[in-house]
């Protein structure tokens, strides 16, 4: 196997691109072949961590924040959730 | 196309049309559909919770705009992740944002919380060109297609900046992943 075609292959096999008889067939040959087998184990590995990845958390503040930055902008917005006092400006009392 | 991308695309088609008639509620409606995708999109771009929070803004901001033009034909999504993407990009030329986010949120187990700053710090690190198509097609689930008109580029290109990508995380990250899995 020519190594293009080889790396084409395991990268495919990382990205659960592959059919399954291709795959099945891939892991038989790794079996056997430990470099084969750590070059498909190790990039299979960083996608999965990928994809199970959750460092970008959405929290209900970044939410309220982004809103205040886009009525501070002029921006007319309506959501469906309510922005809870605590994010809401406090205004200068008059008099 | 499955129920629930069909009622979407008729929710982002009725809030596109309600926007250009100057509807209030219509930006709301795209942002409760986008917002956190958006978000999420430009916090792994950025690694910064504030400057993602500008760039998210930013975006929608752009969208109200330019809501006269905007085309309920399918293609908003891609238009609304370009304008996300050249606000990062303009924001990393500026900042030369290229260091750990010191704002970030990671919970879990302390094991796995200590994968994610290192998976972070080593995307973090490789060039712009391998980082987004990792970001879209791997963190954001992302179709090859729509990342490749995201990235106006064709879909072997991206499928080959994808591909060594991720053999340069994997080399970035070293023995880590052994270590935690």
């Amino acid at each position: 196997m020519n190594n293009e075609l080889y790396s084409k292959l395991v990268d495919m096999y990382a990205g659960n691109e592959l059919p399954a008889e291709l795959e099945d067939q891939m892991e038989l040959a790794a079996a056997s072949n430990a470099g084969l087998n750590h070059d498909m184990t190790t990039l299979r590995r960083v996608v999965d961590t990928l994809h199970q990845g959750n460092d970008a958390e959405y929290t209900e503040e970044s939410h309220h924040r982004i809103l205040m930055k886009l009525y501070a902008r002029g921006a007319e917005i309506q959501t469906q959730a309510p922005v809870p006092s605590h994010f809401q400006y406090n205004l200068p009392l008059q008099g | 196309m499955p129920n629930d991308a069909l009622r979407d695309s008729l929710a982002e088609k009725r809030w596109l049309t309600a926007l250009s008639k100057g509807d209030p509620s219509a930006l709301g409606g795209l942002y409760e559909m986008y917002g956190e995708r958006i978000f999420r999109y430009t916090f792994r771009m950025l690694g910064n919770r504030t400057d993602a929070e500008d760039a998210t803004a930013e975006t929608f901001l752009r969208v109200l705009r330019r809501s006269t033009e905007l085309r309920a034909d399918g293609a908003f999504r891609t238009w609304l992740f370009r304008i996300a993407r050249n606000l990062c990009i303009d924001k990393m030329r500026q900042h030369k944002l290229m260091e750990l986010p010191s704002d970030a949120h990671y919970s879990g187990s302390e094991e796995r919380a200590t994968l994610r700053v290192t998976v972070q710090q080593a995307l973090s690190d490789l060039p712009i060109e391998y980082r987004e198509p990792l970001v879209l097609c791997d963190l954001e689930d992302m179709a090859a297609r729509e990342a490749a008109e995201i990235l106006k580029i064709s879909v072997p290109a991206l499928k080959s900046r994808l591909y060594r990508g991720r053999r340069a995380l994997r080399d970035k990250l070293g023995g880590t992943l052994e270590r935690t899995s």
